[in-house]
């Protein structure tokens, strides 16, 4: 069936105590708004629309939904109420905050704190130059933080990636969309497509099988990987047949320190088991205090990867 | 008790889903059935309907959590959905009476007990290969025992859709019951209608369901299944038990009882006259309950407000 894209409700119109601002986002379950609320705060109000089952033409408010998806499209509703009721119960700085939800247009509406900032991949995209060893370890923490209260709760993001890390104007981080984390209740119900990002997702995604904190500690691994790389890994499911990820530890020697490299290698690790088992555990590698990048010969620049690799071992085995 | 279980029923290419399947478990007991309402007779679904019905609401009152006698109870519960049909067709006048196949499983303390009546069909599959599987009540499975005619005519048979035993009959219908089978870490139990496994060999399905999701493996399956059909392809329904160690972690998607109380009961059977694809997951009610509950959640954790 062809996705056809649902036309976003118009700027200033008036839903609940919200005026519209205009359209932040559109996804494939959803559509975020820029709102303004009764005192003329900004709000960001997340409209529950999944676009295979529900369409609204332009021009239109209230969107058709076929007898034939009335069904699924209320099963998804649930899914979009335990997103709600996840993030409702948690209060974190580095987690986006639900102020509001309600029901209207058929639909249903999530009212979200909106801060003025940008996320992860546009900051990446803009700077268009690897951020510095600081930056990753800064801004991983928060989100560690954050992330650690989602674990807390006994949920999982399994959505994480740059995309979805929010750096606020002071340069603090938030997680946001958490759009996936019905899989964790809904798993087994092949109504409604997983949610994944190629590249960000664990090998536990595809499987949809063992999933737990150490999936979101993959992805947390791969959005490091890619602010230094700026891009994403390959597809963890590419790599279980043939893995062509260079490590962080060979494809970055020397720029950055050996500890926080060989940290972003173990949380990509295909194997589960071999990653941080918590984000306790992660964090704790991420503040540990960095070793100064060896000083190294010139010369190893123009080596293969393998080279880098032998002559590491070579190092080692002198004493 | 820990085990994986999964049932879908499709219409097919048929006007209506004359198939009914269910099942429910206690803390100790899981019952499983299937039934095949007859086409060609009125009523068809409403045999299915009763006799689902009646198995579940047996199971429901009597295993608290085990059942005293599975056997007994597959015998009784069958013979009272047999007489309940008749009692249907005499209620509403009807000139002949509505019939359906049936086949139920019962499994407690790791042992599974069976019976059926009708050409439904129970397999069952450990390491990939078939164990134990139910013989149609059906003229063309007679016609083979008898060497009349060869497993492969049977396909094309004209009259294999012919069953001389089945619950609603004019005769009391001819229940088999199988042997006590005691049940491994891993062994799937399957119960299907013939428009399953009329077009999927049993050592097709043993292999396609050796260590994996039934979860996803059984939709996969009647999609087959329902390509196979064709264009007159009959109702395909599916309850499948994958049996699991209980010392073994727990998959994501299985069920374990052991925290159910001793008089609680699970039953999953479709209510009569809707179609699951219509059904609503949530009623207008259930929405506003959910969306006060967030704002009250919202309420509780918000410094602010």
């Amino acid at each position: 069936m062809a996705q056809q894209a649902n036309h976003a409700l118009p700027a200033g119109f008036q839903i609940d105590e919200y005026r519209i601002e205009r359209q932040l986002s559109l996804g494939g379950f959803s559509i975020v708004y820029l709102a303004l609320d009764g005192e003329g705060k900004r709000v960001a109000i997340k409209e529950y629309l999944p676009n295979s089952l529900a369409l609204r033409g332009e021009g239109e408010i209230t969107p058709t939904i076929s007898a034939e998806h009335a069904g699924a499209f209320r099963y998804g509703m649930k899914c979009f109420f335990e997103e709600g009721r996840a993030l409702a119960k948690l209060s974190h700085p580095n987690v986006v905050r639900v102020l509001n939800f309600f029901r209207a247009n058929e639909t249903v509406y999530m009212v979200m704190d909106y801060e003025e900032g940008a996320t992860l991949q546009e900051y990446i995209q803009r700077r268009q130059k690897p951020v510095s060893e600081n930056f990753v370890r800064n801004v991983f923490t928060r989100v560690l933080n954050g992330l650690r209260e989602v674990h807390t709760h006994k949920l999982l993001h399994l959505d994480l990636k740059p995309s979805n890390i929010y750096l606020r104007d002071d340069g603090t981080p938030m997680l946001i969309d958490f759009g996936a984390a019905r899989q964790t209740l809904a798993l087994d119900t092949p109504m409604l497509k997983p949610m994944y990002t190629p590249g960000f997702a664990s090998p536990e995604h595809y499987q949809r099988e063992n999933l737990g904190p150490w999936s979101d500690i993959y992805s947390i691994g791969a959005s490091m990987y890619a602010c230094i790389a700026l891009a994403a890994p390959q597809a963890a499911d590419l790599r279980q047949d043939k893995d062509q990820t260079v490590p962080a530890m060979v494809r970055w020697e020397g720029k950055y320190s050996d500890q926080l490299l060989e940290t972003i290698d173990w949380c990509l690790c295909l194997n589960h088991l071999y990653r941080p088992q918590s984000v306790f555990a992660l964090q704790k590698a991420l503040t540990e205090a960095p070793s100064k990048p060896a000083a190294k010969p010139k010369v190893e620049e123009t080596r293969s990867w393998l080279g880098a690799l032998v002559g590491k071992f070579k190092k080692n085995d002198t004493p | 008790m820990k085990f994986t279980i999964y049932q879908e029923s499709r219409q097919g290419k048929r006007n209506n889903n004359e198939d009914r399947i269910a099942y429910c478990y206690s803390r100790d007991a899981l019952l499983m059935v299937v039934a095949d309402g007859m086409g060609g007779h009125y009523y068809g679904e409403i045999a299915a309907q009763i006799a689902v019905q009646c198995l579940s609401d047996a199971f429901q009152h009597e295993a608290k959590p085990m059942l005293a006698d599975p056997f007994l109870f597959l015998q009784r519960s069958m013979t009272n959905a047999h007489h309940a049909i008749l009692d249907f067709a005499s209620d509403h006048n009807l000139k002949d009476s509505p019939r359906t196949t049936c086949v139920a499983c019962i499994v407690q303390d790791n042992v599974a007990y069976w019976a059926h009546a009708g050409d439904s069909r129970l397999y069952l599959f450990r390491d990939g290969r078939v164990i134990s599987q139910t013989r149609d009540h059906s003229r063309v499975r007679l016609l083979v025992e008898q060497g009349v005619i060869t497993e492969a005519q049977v396909a094309n048979h004209p009259e294999r859709n012919k069953v001389y035993s089945c619950l609603g009959g004019i005769h009391a219908p001819e229940i088999e019951f199988s042997r006590k089978t005691p049940l491994e870490g891993g062994d799937v139990l399957l119960l299907a209608t013939d428009g399953f496994w009329g077009t999927l060999p049993p050592d097709m399905l043993a292999v396609s369901l050796k260590q994996t999701n039934l979860l996803q493996a059984v939709p996969m399956l009647m999609n087959q299944a329902e390509s196979r059909g064709g264009p007159y392809c009959d109702n395909v329904s599916v309850v499948a038990v994958r049996w699991e160690d209980s010392y073994v972690q727990l998959a994501q998607s299985s069920v374990s009882t052991q925290t159910m109380a001793l008089d609680e009961v699970t039953t999953k059977l479709d209510e009569f006259g809707r179609n699951p694809a219509y059904k609503m997951d949530l009623s207008d009610d259930e929405i506003e309950k959910a969306i006060q509950e967030i704002r009250s959640t919202i309420d509780k954790y918000s410094p602010k407000k």
